[in-house]
């Protein structure tokens, strides 16, 4: 196995301006078997690319990369196609061609024969040796590109989705070869399946927007959860699971605004929080609200969820309530889901994690009615969007801190609220849980109905679909 | 199990109960200096009727919410722990309150005032706000409740509200109110913060109600002080509907005994042991501090069997030995607080002291500070939640022992199980997590001065009666724990300990009505 080792830094890569990686820096060791993982369109299979030399190096540098390496992938496998294709329009004039046959693709980069004779035979290709290599089907020509990549001793092998398309039989082959072959060859895959990741990988490399984000050990069970759950977020098409039908809110006059604040004053004996302020949310406009620390984000959710006792001195109309005219604060605070850190520190109930989603029912922290199978099913569906099937009866206070604020959200989100309110939502997360938060609530702003009031100081954790600022202070 | 001590308590009782049993039954409005006492004045058929009202409330019962205070001008009186955060619960129950305080607190800004301003509440002067309110919420302490009834009571409308949230001032000072106004009580078995924390989280705390029977004139009481209940969130963690008399005697035997005499003579005599013992004191007052919280939380989740089910085989047989020992030592102390409760002997030695400028109480609280428990710091070391249990033996036997002598002696003296049950049991915890966050200081903050008076008399007692049995102990049951290696256990001699525990008739009553709040409510 080679001694040396690949490192890319800081490597902004152009491709032909459809596509672009930014500030990639990455080091494959001697020893590691990685795998790039990240949603359609990340960026994983050019991040595979670029081993195999693709793309323009705009900055940065990338040294160590071997000098033979090869590359399966449906890029490579289209362009060896279009030249077979062109090869015919080059003859049109002479005898109609066959195309050149398998046999000889093989053979162009071949440097193990007998690897090649029983690659052919067990990958079921041997009838079609003589055939034209363009007249295969997709997963016949995948098969030759992989025997093409496994037959040239290669130093690196790079394999994007080699799995795809493959019938039962030839997976579990190539999947054992591939295991042993990791012994003794440096290995790069591109899944899109997480769950195919062989056991042979080390290492995981997480791409997103042109960008590498995360780096995993594989044997840091922690951060490789966390992946899991982003990526799932990030890949699948789950739908946001249904409200409780037995549930149902009184609905809300379509013709007024969900909040209405005029002349807001929060004031304590020695201090002016903030002063006549006017703020109008109507439905479907999602709103971020930023502000240095002490401008009072905080205060003025809490005048709209009525935690607030000077929301009683404050003209506030929320959800047709003129506060403080007979109102109880369940009547509004059902209208609202919530989610803060600081919900999360009074969140210390013994509870399973399956109850906390159900408390979303009631407003409640912990749960103090029994629930009913649909809560059940419906609170078990959330779970499964995110990423964490199987899990209801585990206790809540035995999650990770990331997996408990993606619970809150679920419980903010499960009565299908008219208002989300999430009050700086990736305060105190990792950038790993920082990204499953923002990848949810994305989910939710496309999902429909419910308006999305997003608190945050940091202007660039933007979510793409609200387009509404107020900024405090 | 042997009930001996609490029967002869019992008949005692009774003989002091009929040789006083000729008082008068009221006393004339204004009479502010002539302290009677309303208990005394009853016959014996009325006190045992009034001991013996109790019963535990069905959530249906409370489908009218709090429609019969709708709309009605509720005054808060006092602005404290129970004022403040009683009349945040209401206002966010949809109720019309603000708070009537006295002159000097406006006038000064007060921290009472602050807290009502603060909060957006409406707060006036008794002439500005008493006049038009249909309740008034008298939330001042006990001690001041004889002069501000007296001074509101002319200022009230006709046909008003007056409601308490502690029945003292009605049972043992027999204040007598205006025969048109209505008198209740709701009493929130937690101290104010809990009773806020508890609604936020969109639950409540267990709540005593009562309409005292001399002042029910529109026969409204019992239906006010229902609505008043949901308006603090109470009728979801459960409400027992009692009198005015079975929550004074009960209340004030509870919080002297187990709730806080026991934890505070327990917290000085354990480190002092821990001390002799040559434990590093760091240590020592860390695991009382945190250990009657730790050991305590046991109980909430399954009474005084699953505590004990905490300890090994042989601890367990340990504790229950010590407690047994103790019960024995502290029955005739328990038996004479009840008594002196009962004959009304505690409140007048305590009213004595009120006139007396609490010097009793002022210089018990200075010398609580002054305790070397008090003064050391609790180290930084850490103590899993299984070494408070291990370590702590004599702490648990001491919970154990002191929270069924008050239950036996309760229900001996005419308190219904259920009551007795909520008075000790059931409130031991939330006492112990004051502990847990100031040590004795917190806790004798966060109760009344009524309650720290009498946890105070209790200490003075208990300290000396349980010095001979102290000097039995050694650290394997606080500090240590048991050396392991060579304590087999008798398989009989378990068996009937067991047994032991779980007869106790506190345990039974506390399934039921953990079963109860377990239905209705915390799905834990
Ligand atoms: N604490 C508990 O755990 C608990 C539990 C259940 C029931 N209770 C009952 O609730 C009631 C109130 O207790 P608490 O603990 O809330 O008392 P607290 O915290 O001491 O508050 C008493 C309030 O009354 C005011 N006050 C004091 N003396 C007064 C006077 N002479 N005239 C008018 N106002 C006066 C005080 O304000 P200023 O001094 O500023 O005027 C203060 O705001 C008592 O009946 C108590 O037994 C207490």
């Amino acid at each position: 196995m080679s001694e040396t080792q690949i490192k890319l830094e800081d490597l902004s890569v152009d491709f032909d301006g459809r596509f672009r990686l930014d500030d990639i820096t990455w080091a494959i060791t001697p020893g590691q078997q990685w795998l790039i993982a990240g949603a359609n369109g990340s960026g994983k299979s050019a991040l595979a690319a670029v081993l195999a030399g693709e793309g323009d190096h705009i900055s940065g540098t990338l040294v160590g990369l071997p000098g033979n390496v090869a590359l399966v992938s449906y890029e490579r496998q289209a362009e060896l196609i279009a030249a077979e294709l062109r090869k015919d329009d080059a003859d049109i004039l002479d005898v109609i061609s066959e195309g050149t046959p398998v046999s000889e693709i093989i053979a162009e980069v071949c440097l193990d024969d007998a690897l090649a004779q029983e690659l052919v035979a067990t990958l079921g290709l041997k009838p079609l040796t003589d055939r034209a290599f363009r007249k295969l089907s997709t997963g016949e020509t995948r098969k030759v590109m992989l025997i093409r990549a496994l037959t040239s001793r290669p130093e690196l092998l790079v394999l994007d989705e080699p799995f795809d398309g493959l019938d039962h039989d030839s997976l579990e082959w190539l999947q054992g070869h591939l295991a042993a072959l990791a012994e003794t060859v440096p290995m790069v895959l591109v899944l899109n399946r997480f769950d195919e990741c062989p056991d042979f990988i080390t290492h995981i490399a997480y791409v997103d927007g042109g960008q590498l984000l995360h780096q995993v050990d594989r044997s840091d069970e922690q951060s490789l959860a966390e992946l899991h759950q982003l990526i799932h977020l990030k890949t699948s098409e789950l739908d946001v699971p249904a409200a409780d039908p037995a549930m149902a809110l009184p609905s809300l006059n379509p013709d007024e605004p969900l909040v209405q604040l005029s002349k807001a004053t929060v004031r304590y004996t020695d201090n002016t929080v903030f002063e006549n302020l006017d703020w109008t949310i109507d439905a479907n406009e999602h709103w971020q609200v930023s502000g240095p620390n002490g401008s009072g984000k905080t205060c003025l959710l809490s005048l709209i969820t009525g935690d607030h006792p000077q929301c009683y001195v404050n003209d506030i109309r929320v959800f047709g309530f003129q506060r403080g005219t007979g109102e109880s604060i369940w009547q509004i605070k059902q209208y609202i889901g919530y989610v803060s850190t600081a919900l999360q520190w009074e969140y210390r109930v013994g509870t399973s994690l399956r109850n906390v989603i159900i408390s979303g029912f009631y407003d409640s922290i912990g749960l103090y009615t029994k629930s009913t199978d649909t809560q059940k099913a419906i609170a078990d569906d959330w779970l499964h969007v995110l990423g964490m099937a199987g899990r209801s009866d585990e206790p809540f206070t035995g999650l990770s801190f990331g997996e408990q604020r993606l619970a809150l959200i679920a419980r903010a989100m499960v009565k299908h609220p008219p208002l989300l309110i999430l009050d700086e939502p990736c305060l105190g997360l990792d950038d790993m849980n920082r990204q499953l938060v923002l990848a949810l609530i994305e989910r939710i702003c496309r999902s429909g109905n419910t308006t999305v009031l997003y608190v945050n100081h940091r202007l660039e954790d933007a979510i793409p679909g609200i387009e509404n600022h107020l900024a405090l202070g | 199990m042997q009930y001996g001590g609490a029967m002869t308590s019992c008949c005692r009782m009774w003989d002091t109960v009929l040789q006083i049993s000729q008082f008068t039954k009221r006393v004339d409005v204004g009479s502010v200096a002539a302290m009677a006492n309303y208990f005394n004045s009853l016959s014996l058929r009325e006190q045992l009727a009034e001991l013996g009202k109790c019963r535990f409330m069905h959530l249906d019962e409370f489908t009218e919410g709090v429609d019969a205070l709708m709309g009605k001008k509720i005054v808060v009186i006092g602005c404290g722990a129970q004022g403040l955060n009683q009349g945040l619960n209401l206002r966010d129950s949809g109720l019309d309150v603000s708070y009537a305080l006295r002159e000097a607190a406006i006038a000064e800004q007060r921290q009472s005032w602050k807290n009502a301003t603060e909060n957006g509440f409406t707060v006036g002067t008794y002439e500005e706000l008493l006049p038009t309110a249909d309740v008034v919420l008298n939330l001042t302490p006990d001690k001041q409740h004889t002069n501000v009834v007296n001074t509101i009571m002319p200022m009230m409308k006709q046909g008003a509200t007056l409601s308490y949230s502690h029945g003292f001032n009605i049972v043992e000072e027999a204040m007598a109110v205006r025969d048109d106004i209505t008198v209740i009580m709701v009493a929130p078995k937690c101290p104010g913060s809990e009773v806020r924390a508890e609604y936020v989280r969109g639950f409540g705390v267990p709540t005593l109600i009562a309409v005292h029977e001399d002042n029910d004139p529109n026969g409204e009481g019992l239906a006010l002080a229902k609505a008043y209940a949901v308006g603090t969130g109470g009728h979801k963690a459960g409400v027992l509907m009692s009198s005015f008399v079975a929550e004074v005697k009960s209340d004030l035997m509870g919080e002297q005994t187990i709730l806080c005499g026991m934890l505070q003579t327990g917290s000085l005599l354990c480190f002092d042991k821990m001390i002799d013992e040559g434990i590093d004191p760091g240590y020592a007052s860390k695991l009382i501090q945190y250990g009657w919280e730790t050991v305590t939380e046991a109980l909430k989740y399954g009474g005084v069997t699953n505590m004990m089910d905490r300890l090994s085989n042989p601890a367990k047989i340990r504790a229950f030995d010590l407690a047994e020992e103790m019960k024995d030592i502290m029955r005739p102390l328990y038996q004479k607080h009840q008594d002196d409760i009962m004959t009304g002997a505690f409140s007048s030695g305590m009213m004595d002291d009120w006139a007396n400028d609490d010097a009793k109480l002022l210089g018990w609280r200075a010398d609580t500070a002054e305790t070397a428990f008090e003064k050391t710091e609790a180290g930084d070391m850490e103590i899993s939640e299984q070494e408070y249990f291990d370590n702590g033996i004599l702490m648990v036997a001491m919970v154990k022992a002191g929270v069924e002598l008050a239950f036996e002696t309760m229900t001996a003296a005419g308190i219904v199980a259920d009551s007795a049950y909520y008075e000790s049991l059931h409130e031991t915890p939330l006492i112990a997590n004051t502990i847990a966050r100031k040590k004795l200081y917190e806790m004798n903050a966060t109760i009344s001065d009524t309650a720290e008076y009498g946890c105070y008399l209790y200490n003075h007692a208990c300290v000396p009666l349980l010095a001979d049995f102290m000097t039995g102990i050694t650290s394997d049951v606080i500090g240590k724990g048991l050396d392991l290696s060579d304590a087999g256990v008798d398989n009989a001699r378990l068996i009937e300990v067991n047994a032991a525990i779980r007869s106790h008739p506190v345990e039974e009553i506390g399934a039921v009505l953990r079963g109860h709040m377990a239905d209705m409510k915390r799905i834990v």
